[in-house]
């Protein structure tokens, strides 16, 4: 009897003690997160000037950070090195050549991610610069070597408008258990045509919990994009056209120029 | 106004390449060189890359050298036959120049010799020709050293075989000696990356001893057809010539050509030579600059020049 009472109690405190760690963990095991752009859709028309990337939704846990990374797929980048030669001419001295690398990088946070995330999980979700280091293959020497060129080309692309990180521009309102979030971030006219995908993280106690992903497109429309196929695909007959219309303005400007006396 | 480039992918302000276009015309219309020294850098410095901003250049050019060439024809400023000449000579220059090109590559440190070629190339001959417009302007006495000078040369050229005469320069030599010398520009220009306009007109002026008002126009007829070339090549092979970008800065070289021709001929050759003179030292300046001063970028663009 003494042997059944006992068994029994430490059932429901094992049962209470489950329940309670349960509880704990609830926000994670619930933790959700959606994302949702705008205006996924960027087209390129003649006067295209830039556009803007809205993205919003919410999450939950509502005390989650949030970081938002919006890039291009990995791929290959190829960048002229500049070097001292002779000791004192600065002058090419060579190509970089990185793999694994986005062509654009957008980084946007609720507060610095250093302070909110791990580095075991900023290397495994490639978030910030480096992370990105690490992920991406460079035609240099590890060490001193690779860490001088990947952070010359980071300020190369940042100086072209295609990389950027930024902290506090995701908006956030509390409601009950969760918090919607939104970002109007500024797209810049120099990201290039393509498919870029906008990555969402919910972050807690260092640690990514939840991810949700929206993809934007960037796309040449109309004349912009009957040009820039023509160039690809037409070249001889571009190249042509391009001589033609060039002789064309030359005889035009000097005809002008003869009625009306000016070369006389 | 912004337009978007679909070519450079990137979006500009049309004033700014309009502009541009203008002043760089004026100066070939001017001088009768292309402008190409001045124009890709500056196109470099608007976000325009590289590669882009070469290939945009010689289409602008073709604009800008057969509005020059047409308004120095009008007045009989272009030596047609020399063109010719000089052109055939530039073909095999620019075809010797690319293999000495694989060849520097090959070699080890092309960049640095190219450089240094370009810098040693432009000081000599800014230098040469200030010095001596200004001697001449100044002295007249020094017109006539400088003709005895080159009378050596002279002999040595009266005795090549194969003479002509050049009747809208007013000049005889042999066929060989222009297509020599179109030759030799070629294959510099071919190995420096640029048209070689400031190159032709100096040679065209000390060694043919043609009078500078035909030189400018004949100069602007050569780089028409250089230009020709490069513009297709470009198309055709790296697909880099932007027809927006090439438009916007026509607009304006086209016309600054012709009011380059028009002011040029208000002004005296010796004018002409010393403000071309400054220009090339200016270059060359600008050149030993970017050379010697650390870069706020060691990055750029695969390609160009």
């Amino acid at each position: 009897m003494r042997y059944f009472i006992s068994t029994n109690r430490f059932l429901i405190i094992f049962g209470l003690l489950m329940l309670l760690s349960l509880s704990v963990s609830m926000d994670d095991a619930f933790a959700e997160i959606t994302a949702n752009a705008n205006h996924d859709h960027i087209t390129i028309d003649s006067f295209y000037h830039g556009s803007t990337v809205s993205i919003s939704g919410f999450s939950n846990p509502s005390d989650a950070d949030l970081i938002i990374k919006l890039t291009s797929p990995d791929g290959h980048q190829s960048l002229r090195k500049k070097g001292k030669v002779a000791s004192f001419l600065w002058m090419n001295t060579g190509e970089l050549k990185i793999e694994n690398v986005p062509n654009a990088y957008f980084l946007y946070s609720t507060r610095r991610i250093e302070d909110i995330l791990s580095r075991e999980e900023m290397d495994k979700y490639v978030i910030g610069y480096p992370a990105l280091v690490k992920h991406a293959t460079i035609n240099v020497p590890a060490g001193e070597e690779k860490t001088k060129w990947f952070n010359e080309f980071i300020k190369f692309k940042e100086s072209s408008k295609l990389f950027n990180t930024s902290v506090g521009k995701i908006s956030t309102i509390k409601k009950d258990r969760k918090q919607d979030y939104s970002i109007s971030a500024e797209w810049p006219y120099q990201a290039p045509p393509g498919n870029y995908t906008a990555q969402v993280y919910a972050v807690k106690d260092k640690k990514v919990i939840e991810t949700a992903a929206v993809n934007v497109l960037v796309e040449q429309v109309g004349v912009v994009k009957s040009l820039a196929d023509m160039a690809k695909n037409n070249a001889a007959l571009y190249g042509l056209i391009s001589i033609a219309v060039a002789l064309g303005a030359g005889f035009g400007v000097g005809m002008v120029f003869r009625k009306s006396g000016g070369a006389h | 106004m912004f337009l978007y480039l679909p070519v450079a992918l990137t979006s500009i302000n049309i004033l700014l390449p309009v502009g541009l276009g203008l002043l760089v015309g004026v100066l070939s219309g001017l001088f009768g060189v292309g402008g190409g020294f001045l124009m890709t850098p500056l196109l470099i410095m608007l976000g325009i890359p590289s590669t882009v901003a070469a290939a945009t250049d010689s289409n602008q050019i073709v604009a800008a050298s057969t509005s020059g060439t047409y308004a120095h024809w009008k007045v009989g400023n272009v030596d047609f036959k020399m063109g010719i000449y000089l052109l055939v000579g530039g073909f095999v220059g620019g075809l010797l120049g690319v293999e000495a090109i694989k060849v520097l590559r090959a070699m080890g440190n092309a960049d640095f010799v190219i450089k240094i070629t370009y810098v040693v190339m432009l000081g000599i001959v800014g230098t040469y020709m200030f010095l001596e417009s200004l001697s001449s302007m100044r002295n007249k006495k020094s017109e006539k050293v400088t003709e005895q000078k080159e009378s050596k040369i002279s002999i040595f050229l009266k005795s090549l075989p194969f003479q002509t005469h050049f009747e809208k320069s007013g000049v005889t030599h042999s066929v060989l000696v222009p297509i020599f010398l179109g030759t030799v520009v070629g294959i510099l220009a071919a190995i420096m990356g640029v048209g070689g306009g400031f190159l032709m007109v100096p040679i065209m002026f000390y060694v043919l001893r043609m009078p500078m008002h035909v030189i400018v126009g004949t100069s602007l007829f050569q780089i028409l057809f250089t230009c020709i070339e490069v513009t297709f090549l470009q198309s055709y092979t790296n697909h880099t010539v932007d027809f927006t970008l090439a438009v916007l800065l026509l607009l304006g070289s086209s016309i600054g050509a012709q009011v380059g021709a028009v002011f040029g001929r208000k002004l005296k050759g010796e004018q002409l030579k010393i403000l071309l003179a400054l220009i090339v030292l200016a270059v060359t300046v600008k050149i030993i600059f970017e050379l010697t001063l650390t870069p706020s970028l060691l990055l750029s663009q695969a390609g160009g020049h």
